[in-house]
C-alpha cells in the first residue's frame, strides 16, 4: 500500500540525537557477530582454542551432513509448531476478542499466569504428566484405556508439545490485539453488504487480523528455532534440534569454531526464511485482497 | 397502508432494565426523504439498527415493502446503511469497496466494474481514485465512496447512521446538499439519523423527532419549526422566543391570552396558532427571532412587549438582539442585516410581531 511516505529519517537532528544509540547497539550488536564469525576460522587442539586461521571447520560443516539433518529437523519442527501455534491460538484470540468479551480480562490474566510461569517449570510439569506412570495414563487408565495408553515422552510428539504449549500465548496475544482492533461496524457493514458470517469472516476480519498472524509466525518461528529445553527434557535429547547441538558443542566437545559455525548457519538459515516469507507476504498485500 | 416502502409498528426493545424503544411506529412512503431526529440516547441509532437488522425487538413489527422483517438477517434485508465512521474497508481499494455488495451477490466482474464506474459518476468521484485505499482520500471523499458502496446494491431503503456528523461545517454543507442530489437524482428512500434538526429540517421531506425512546412529534419541517409539540421540539432547533402566558379561555373560536408585560389589541388567538391538546392554565407563546421588529412610537402590532437589549451579535446577513423583558425573561429577535444598526445595548425598545406564525403551546412533557 503506497500511502504517504514518512520522511522524519531525514531530519538531519533527529539523525544527530539518534547516533549514540545507534552505534551503541550496532557496536554490541556487530562485534560479537564478527568475532563469531572470526571464531569460525580457527582450530582446536585439545580442546584449547590455537588462533590460527583454517577453514577446517566449514570443510567439516559442509562435508558432513549430519549437521544439516538436524538443520532441516530443526525447521521442520520449528514450522510445524508455527502451524499449530497459528491453529490453536487463532480461534482462541478470535474468541477472546469476539465472542468472550465479558470474560476477556479474567482469560488474559490466567494466559498472563501460565506466560510468566518459568518454561523449565512447565516443561518438567510436562514430564511428569506424560510419564508412563504420570496423570495422563492414570487418566486413560481411569476412562478404560489399556496399559500405557499415553507413550509419548521423550519423543518428538513430547518436543512438540511442549513448545506449542511454551511459544502459544505469545501467539495469542499478538493476533488477539489484531482482532480487537478491527472496528467493529467493518463486521456490520459486511453483514450490511449482503455477506453471510463465513463471507465477512474471509473477506474482512482475516485480512485485517493478517499482520497479528504474521507477527506471531515471526516470532514464534524465531523463538521456535532457538529451543534447546523441550528437546532435551520431553524429548529426551535423542533426536537434538539446532540449539542443543550448538549447546553441546560448545560445552561438551568444547569446539569453540564449530559450535560458531552451527550458530552462523542457523542465523542465515533462518533470517533467510523470514526474510523470503516476508517477500511472499508484501507481494500478496501488493496485489490486495484475495 | 399501501405505497409504504417501511412500516413500523409498536417497535420495543430493552437493555437489561433500560428500555431504548418503548413502542415505536412509523409509516414512510416511498421515495421518502424521513429524518430522525433528537438527543443522543433517544433511541433514533437503536431504531435505524433495527431497520438493518443489526438488532431484533423484544415486541413489534417491522415491515420493509410489505415482508415481515423480523428474523430476517441483515445481510438479506433490501436495506444499505452508510455508517458514522463509514466503515470502509481499509484493506480494500476504492473500486473493490464499492463493488464488495456486487462480489457477495456473485454478480461478474465486468458488470461490476461497470456499475461501479457509474457510481463513480453519480457521485462525482475522479476515475482515479478507483485504484486508491481509502485512507488516501479525503472525508469528503471517503463519504461519497461509502454513499457509493451502500447505493450500489439499489437498496430499498438507504440508512444514514449521521455520516455527515464528523465532518466540518463547509464539507457538512457541500454533503447535504449532495445528499439531497442524489435522493431527488435517485429515487431512493432515505432515513436519516441526526442529532441536527437544522440539517433534517434543510434535507427531509419529513422528520420525526425522538426522545427517551418514543416519538415526539412527526411531520413535516414547517411543521416542526412552527408547530413544534412541546417547548423540548421548539428548543432544539436555532434560536426561539417562549414566552409564559396564562390561557383564560379556550375554546373553538381560539384561547384568550394573558401574561405580563404582553400587549395585544387583541388577545384572542385563532385555533390555528394553539395547539390541539392544550385547555386553560398556563402555557408559552412561541415567537420565532425574526418575526420580532422594533415599533416606532405610536405604531401598533397584534402583540407588543418591552425590552431591554443586552447584547448584540452581527452575523453577516442578519443582527441578532439579546434582550430582556421587565422581569428578567430573556428575549431574542433578529433584524435584516443593515450597515445601521438600529439600536444598541442599553436601548430599550417596543418590539412587535403579527398575529401570524405563532403557536401557543404546552410546557416540554416529563420525559
Amino acid at each position: 500500500m503506497s500511502g504517504e511516505i514518512d520522511r522524519s529519517w531525514r531530519d538531519p537532528e533527529l539523525l544527530a540525537k539518534a547516533l549514540p544509540s545507534v552505534i551503541l547497539q550496532t557496536g554490541f550488536f556487530l562485534a560479537p557477530l564478527l568475532m563469531t564469525m572470526a571464531l569460525t576460522f580457527q582450530r582446536t587442539k585439545n580442546f584449547q582454542l590455537t588462533w590460527t586461521w583454517s577453514l577446517e571447520t566449514w570443510t567439516d560443516i559442509f562435508t558432513k551432513p549430519h549437521y544439516w539433518t538436524i538443520l532441516g529437523h530443526t525447521l521442520f519442527m520449528a514450522i510445524t509448531c508455527v502451524v499449530l501455534c497459528l491453529l490453536i491460538a487463532f480461534p482462541v484470540a478470535y474468541a477472546l476478542a469476539t465472542r468472550l468479551r465479558a470474560y476477556q480480562n479474567h482469560v488474559k490474566v490466567l494466559i498472563t499466569f501460565a506466560f510468566l510461569t518459568d518454561a523449565t517449570l512447565k516443561t518438567f510439569g510436562w514430564v511428569l504428566f506424560l510419564d508412563k506412570n504420570g496423570a495422563a495414563n492414570y487418566i486413560a487408565r481411569l476412562t478404560g484405556f489399556e496399559g500405557d495408553a499415553v507413550n509419548i515422552l521423550f519423543t518428538d510428539w513430547a518436543t512438540m508439545l511442549g513448545m506449542v504449549y511454551n511459544l502459544l500465548s505469545f501467539a495469542i496475544f499478538t493476533i488477539y490485539l489484531s482482532i480487537d482492533a478491527i472496528d467493529r461496524s467493518l463486521i456490520l457493514a459486511a453483514y450490511d453488504a449482503g455477506a453471510s458470517k463465513f463471507r465477512a469472516f474471509w473477506e474482512v476480519t482475516l485480512p485485517l487480523a493478517r499482520p497479528g498472524i504474521w507477527a506471531a509466525s515471526v516470532l514464534i518461528f524465531l523463538l521456535a528455532v532457538g529451543v534447546f529445553l523441550e528437546p532435551k527434557v520431553l524429548g529426551g535429547g535423542k533426536s537434538p534440534m539446532s540449539a542443543e547441538l550448538i549447546r553441546q558443542t560448545f560445552e561438551t566437545r568444547v569446539n569453540w569454531p564449530l559450535g560458531a559455525a552451527l550458530t552462523l548457519v542457523l542465523m542465515v538459515v533462518a533470517v533467510f526464511i523470514v526474510l523470503l516469507f516476508n517477500r511472499i507476504y508484501s507481494l500478496k498485500r501488493h496485489m490486495g485482497p484475495i | 397502508m399501501a405505497g409504504n416502502i417501511l412500516e413500523i409498528r409498536d417497535l420495543r426493545k430493552n437493555f437489561g432494565a433500560y428500555q431504548a424503544l418503548k413502542g415505536v411506529s412509523l409509516d414512510v412512503a416511498q421515495g421518502e426523504f424521513i429524518a430522525l431526529v433528537g438527543p443522543s440516547g433517544c433511541g433514533k441509532t437503536t431504531l435505524l439498527k433495527h431497520i438493518a437488522g443489526f438488532e431484533e425487538p423484544n415486541s413489534g413489527s417491522i415491515a420493509i415493502d410489505g415482508q415481515q422483517m423480523l428474523g430476517v438477517p441483515a445481510a438479506a434485508r433490501p436495506t444499505s446503511m452508510v455508517f458514522q465512521k463509514l466503515a470502509l474497508f481499509p484493506h480494500m481499494t476504492v473500486a473493490d469497496n464499492i463493488g464488495f455488495p456486487l462480489k457477495l451477490r456473485k454478480v461478474d466482474a465486468a458488470t461490476i466494474a461497470k456499475r461501479v464506474m457509474a457510481m463513480i459518476e453519480l457521485m462525482q468521484l475522479k476515475p482515479e481514485y478507483l485504484s486508491r485505499f481509502p485512507r488516501q482520500l479525503s472525508g469528503g471523499e471517503q463519504q461519497r465512496v461509502a454513499l457509493a458502496r451502500s447505493m450500489i446494491s439499489e437498496p430499498k431503503l438507504l440508512l444514514l447512521d449521521e455520516p455527515l456528523s464528523a465532518l466540518d461545517v463547509k464539507l457538512k454543507k457541500v454533503l447535504q446538499a449532495e445528499l439531497k442530489r442524489l435522493h431527488r437524482s435517485v429515487g431512493v428512500t432515505f432515513v436519516h439519523v441526526t442529532h441536527d434538526l437544522e440539517e433534517a429540517i434543510m434535507l427531509a421531506d419529513r422528520i420525526c423527532v425522538m426522545r427517551a425512546g418514543e416519538i415526539l412529534q412527526m411531520g413535516g419541517p414547517n411543521d416542526i419549526y412552527y408547530r413544534p409539540a412541546d417547548s423540548f421540539v421548539a428548543g432544539f432547533i436555532g434560536d426561539t422566543n417562549l414566552i409564559p402566558v396564562e390561557i383564560a379561555e379556550n375554546n373553538a373560536s381560539g384561547a384568550m391570552l394573558r401574561a405580563p408585560g404582553l400587549h395585544a389589541t387583541d388577545p384572542r388567538v385563532p385555533a390555528g396558532f394553539v395547539a390541539a391538546d392544550l385547555g386553560t392554565g398556563p402555557a408559552l407563546l412561541m415567537v420565532r427571532p425574526e418575526l420580532m421588529s422594533p415599533l416606532v412610537p405610536g405604531e401598533s402590532a397584534d402583540f407588543s412587549i418591552e425590552v431591554t437589549i443586552t447584547e448584540v451579535f452581527c452575523k453577516g446577513g442578519t443582527v441578532q438582539f439579546r434582550s430582556i423583558m421587565a422581569d428578567g425573561a430573556p428575549v431574542i429577535f433578529e433584524l435584516p442585516g443593515a450597515s445601521r444598526q438600529p439600536a444598541d445595548i442599553g436601548d430599550k425598545v417596543r418590539l412587535g410581531w403579527p398575529k401570524r406564525d405563532i403557536y401557543v403551546f404546552r410546557e416540554k412533557v416529563a420525559a
